[in-house]
């Protein structure tokens, strides 16, 4: 983050006209700043059109860099959201007798669909299917996904079966059912129109469209290339609604979200955020600068040769060395994911020996090595000897990036002890003087050593600016009450 | 023949001598020796784990107590003086196997005495005695029946199944030689002051400056811990202790203040760890006088306060308002329940419609009868960000008009008026929670009385039956169902006026190492912790 803010400094002083306080990208960036990336982006996307020629390129790589955080955000959000939605309705699921959940298996099913876990999805869903009493719209949602399920497996017909009969004329059902063909890849299904015709059948229907039902459109967008279309659809919703609140009796009330919408979100983020870099490659003065960021938007979308290509336009231009050297960094990994693994791992030891005295290249080196999942043992010890000896602001980098290099090789302890030094303190969980991607690291690490609270509390200020972040409260509340022992002691002070 | 059972026995003799030598230490390889002092912010009124109900004393009982279980840092229970059990297939009975090599802390001049199932016997019983005086009570009425079966097997047989049983027999059990008053326990009782348990480390003295010095125990059943010496030091002003920390008078804080994280955290010499206690600070109202006894007045005052203004500017921001009865770190936290704007004009509106009128001096009334209030507050929170807290909290309440008369007391006289005479209108204060977030102590109306939790005398029949369901239950969902609506009516009963949770960092030397801190506890695991020698003093 603040690697990123500094080199926009630079490009801001350098390249681009001046601008007053009160202008749009000033305060964007002030935002941004903030990590109040939803408000930056919304405030500044509308300002767009009155942005004179000549700035449009900055306006447009700084709404880019805004999405590319956001969408980074997102995706950390949603794989952790996604893993304790089946921490959580696992247990559920586990109860017995008369008292157990039936939505938790409709609620678990997709969730392991979206983790890749098609059978036992199928297995769950169908159960679900098969409830006794169910409301037509529900058995209808567990349908779809039961398609899906089959659909991704290759099994056409099956997965027509199953979505035979569905109540068309209902707006959610058509949206889950667009967003199933989306996701299942069957375009001659025209799920865009499918979707668009839930939306007319919604408008004419008065009542308002759940998140669930956004969520779907949203996906349907995200893939046919509509990243604006998808994040307007957002602009009014309350994103920490539930999906679905089951009474199993008066007294137990559960509440079921959908991940998916984090997915969604940080797709739709992502892809607003290259077509603004996109843009913004257009303005000739900018466009070394440019080409960091889209090198690293192209990357996290997964397309590795143009995020090459974009690299080594960086790597080839005349900006200052430190950040030409975090781009070979970064270019190594791209190297990786093509399967040179040898070439990247050699890059970033030559790199790290290059300026064995800046933390900060150190970091980034481990950064992007956690993010293709090397194992770069080699590098991590000589970061972890340069935190031991160094301090101040450009060490917090390197140990938040030793925590995460710890998270991803699952070693959770570590991750949290690396982290934790890392942290603001002063300003444990605000957002503005931490990196909300490293806080949801932290609370990853903390959960994981079963430090439930302090997780919690993350996810408590967290979700002050990001109400989506909802749904990872629930979950993890939930798991909590399931998992903790003790006496239930209490003591004044 | 003779001569060979002589070799064996004297053989036998001394391999048990080596062998228990060898057990009194830790097989660890980490160094014995040391002392670490760690400031508290407060003085504890007892040091056994029975008659206390506050933080300061809890810390200390961990060092010098074990329950029948303990639980790891994984949330695992785990044994201590029991060794192994067993539960019933109906989870109604469990059945406790003693550990026989564990004694306790001897008095000077006497030889270590044995554990057995006496003694737990004895601290059931003395603990749920009607005149010994315990917040502990309600926690075991579980329990219809103690039983010992051998001199190292107990039984207990609950009323019913409970959600998380095994863990609540990790209460700390105290000897049957130990109170002078073999029925009941109360704060008179010498035991009280000078305590011996089977943990890991005896009371050694307390000093004229009232630091409490405890000692490590050779004898301790997981092996002697690594540090010879733990003395905790009373600081009234949590600014001295900071200083103390930095200038090496001290070696730890259990609890920093916010306001010296930045301070701390930039000095390489120390660490800082957060463990989150489940806590929160309020101003707690006596329901048994007639105007607070009014929900709109209670309401009013909430209204009255600003209370974001009030952490941004005495703890620097670093704390979360709060809404409700539980931490926002809490499983229990109902997040749809919102904290209660300030707004003075609803707070005058409330006061009005609940019969008060503005005086002539701008203060209000009912029936010719000023709205004037005493606000206790114990001395040791005479830090000054408490201070600046409770004159806020009377500018804030002048401002709609209510007199509030600010009295700072002495920890144990406040204590005995808050939670023996009830003597008091409004408090401030904090409560700690363990992980299971119970708050049936504080608002059951079956717990008003002395030293019992619910001070305020608050009653209210709904809140009352969702707290018994809540007990009653096997069902976590439905537990957690019922907390929040708990949380949604004492949010708007406010019995409490509830403000904030504070950020919660232990800090200590680097050079203390293998720091693993209990959330709420603390000390649970310091018999590992442990310093190089270099580093020892």
């Amino acid at each position: 983050m603040n690697r990123t803010i500094v080199f926009l400094t630079i490009l801001m002083v350098a390249a681009a006209p001046v601008f007053g306080a009160d202008d749009s990208v000033a305060k964007a960036m002030k935002l941004y700043e903030k990590r109040h990336y939803a408000e930056a982006a919304t405030m500044l996307r509308a300002e767009l059109p009155s942005i004179e020629h000549a700035r449009q390129g900055t306006a447009r790589l700084t709404l880019g860099m805004i999405y590319l955080k956001n969408a980074e955000l997102h995706r950390k959000l949603y794989l952790e959201a996604l893993s304790l939605h089946q921490d959580y309705l696992k247990k559920l699921a586990a109860e017995q007798g008369k008292s157990r959940s039936r939505f938790v298996d409709l609620y678990l099913g997709e969730a392991l669909l979206a983790s890749g876990k098609g059978e036992p999805a199928l297995s769950y869903l169908q159960k679900f299917a098969s409830t006794e009493g169910l409301e037509p719209r529900a058995k209808a949602m567990a349908q779809v996904s039961i398609g899906l399920c089959f659909a991704l497996k290759g099994d056409m017909q099956k997965a027509d079966e199953a979505w035979a009969g569905l109540p068309g004329a209902d707006p959610e059902v058509k949206a889950a059912l667009a967003a199933a063909y989306s996701k299942a890849g069957l375009k001659d299904r025209k799920p865009l129109q499918l979707a668009n015709e839930s939306l007319e059948v919604l408008k004419k229907s008065g009542p308002g469209a759940s998140l669930r039902y956004l969520t779907n459109v949203a996906s349907v967008y995200a893939a046919e290339g509509l990243a604006d279309k998808g994040i307007d659809l957002f602009k009014r919703a309350d994103l920490k609604a539930y999906s679905y609140k089951e009474a199993v009796s008066k007294a137990k009330i559960i509440t079921f979200y959908d991940a998916f919408l984090l997915d969604d979100l940080a797709q739709l983020y992502l892809m607003a955020g290259i077509a603004s870099l996109e843009k913004a490659l257009e303005d000739g003065k900018i466009r070394d600068t440019v080409n960091f960021y889209l090198g690293e938007a192209y990357a996290q979308s997964g397309a590795v040769d143009q995020s090459v290509k974009s690299t080594a336009a960086f790597i080839a231009s005349s900006m200052p060395q430190q950040y030409r050297d975090k781009a070979a960094a970064r270019q190594a990994a791209n190297n990786y994911r093509k399967g040179r693994q040898f070439d990247a791992i050699g890059v970033w030891d030559e790199l790290s020996k290059k300026q064995p005295l800046d933390p900060e290249l150190l970091a980034e080196i481990l950064i992007v090595c956690s993010g293709v999942r090397a194992d770069c043992p080699k590098l991590a010890a000589k970061a972890a000897a340069s935190v031991e000896a160094g301090e101040g602001r450009r060490f917090s980098l390197l140990n938040i990036a030793l925590g995460r290099y710890y998270s991803a090789k699952k070693d959770f302890a570590k991750a949290a002890s690396y982290l934790e030094t890392g942290r603001d303190k002063s300003n444990k969980n605000k957002i503005e003087f931490n990196d909300p991607e490293m806080l949801v690291n932290l609370a990853e690490a903390y959960y994981r050593t079963k430090k439930f609270s302090e997780a919690l509390e993350i996810y408590f200020e967290m979700s002050k600016q990001f109400p989506e972040v909802r749904q990872l409260q629930e979950a993890l509340q939930g798991i909590y009450a399931m998992e903790h022992k003790s006496a239930g002691d209490v003591k004044i002070y | 023949m003779k001569r060979t059972l002589t070799v064996l026995l004297t053989l036998a003799v001394v391999f048990s001598a080596a062998l228990l030598a060898e057990a009194g230490r830790k097989q660890d390889n980490r160094p014995d020796g040391g002392t670490l002092s760690y400031g508290e912010y407060g003085r504890p009124a007892t040091l056994d784990p029975i008659t206390s109900n506050e933080m300061i004393s809890l810390r200390l009982t961990e060092l010098l107590f074990n329950g029948l279980v303990g639980i790891n840092e994984k949330q695992e229970i785990v044994p201590e003086l029991a060794q192994r059990w067993d539960r019933s297939s109906d989870g109604r009975v469990y059945t406790f196997y003693l550990r026989k090599d564990v004694t306790w802390h001897p008095r000077e001049g006497e030889e270590p005495k044995p554990f057995s199932a006496d003694d737990v016997m004895f601290t059931y019983k003395i603990m749920m005695h009607p005149r010994t005086i315990t917040p502990l009570k309600v926690r075991y009425e579980f329990i219809d029946k103690a039983e010992k079966i051998d001199d190292y097997t107990v039984r207990f047989t609950l009323k019913r199944p409970i959600l998380n049983a095994l863990a609540k027999f990790s209460f700390k059990v105290i000897p049957k030689h130990g109170p002078v008053n073999p029925q009941f326990l109360t704060r008179d009782d010498a035991f009280v002051q000078n305590p011996i348990g089977t943990g890991p480390y005896m009371l050694k003295n307390v000093t004229a400056e009232r630091e409490i010095v405890l000692t490590a125990n050779d004898n301790y059943f997981k092996g002697r811990p690594h540090v010879d010496q733990i003395v905790a030091k009373p600081f009234a002003d949590q600014n001295i202790m900071t200083q103390a920390l930095m200038f090496n008078a001290i070696d730890m804080i259990v609890l920093v203040n916010p306001r010296d994280i930045p301070e701390i955290q930039g000095d390489k010499r120390f660490i800082l760890q957060p463990y989150n206690a489940l806590s929160y600070s309020f101003f707690g109202y006596n329901c048994r006088n007639p105007l607070l006894a009014d929900k709109r007045v209670r309401q009013a005052f909430t209204y009255a306060v600003n209370r974001q203004e009030m952490l941004d500017s005495f703890f620097n921001s670093q704390g979360t308002i709060i809404s409700g009865p539980f931490a926002p770190g809490s499983w229990a936290y109902n997040l749809d329940v919102l904290p209660i704007p300030f707004e003075p004009q609803k707070a005058i509106a409330l006061l009005q419609e609940a019969g008060f009128s503005r005086g002539a001096d701008g203060f209000m009334q009912k029936d010719g009868k000023k709205l004037t209030l005493s606000l206790k507050v114990p001395i040791e929170k005479e830090s000054e960000a408490v201070k600046r807290v409770v004159l806020a909290f009377k500018n804030y309440l002048k401002n709609v008009g209510v007199d509030i008369k600010v009295e700072f007391k002495e920890w144990q006289a406040w204590k005995e008026d808050v939670f023996l005479e009830h003597d008091f209108d409004v408090i401030f204060a904090s409560w700690v929670f363990d992980d299971s977030a119970d708050i049936s102590s504080l608002f059951h109306s079956g717990e008003i009385g002395p030293w019992k939790n619910n001070f305020g005398g608050y009653s209210n029949p709904e809140v009352d039956g969702l707290i018994n369901e809540s007990k009653l239950t096997l069902d976590h969902e439905k537990r957690r169902t019922i907390n929040r609506k708990l949380h949604a009516i004492l949010a708007d009963e406010n019995p409490y006026t509830f403000l904030w949770t504070l950020t919660n960092y232990a800090a200590f030397q680097k050079k203390v190492r293998r720091v693993a801190i209990h959330p709420y506890k603390f000390f649970s695991y310091a018999d590992e912790w442990f310093m190089e020698g270099k580093d020892q003093k």
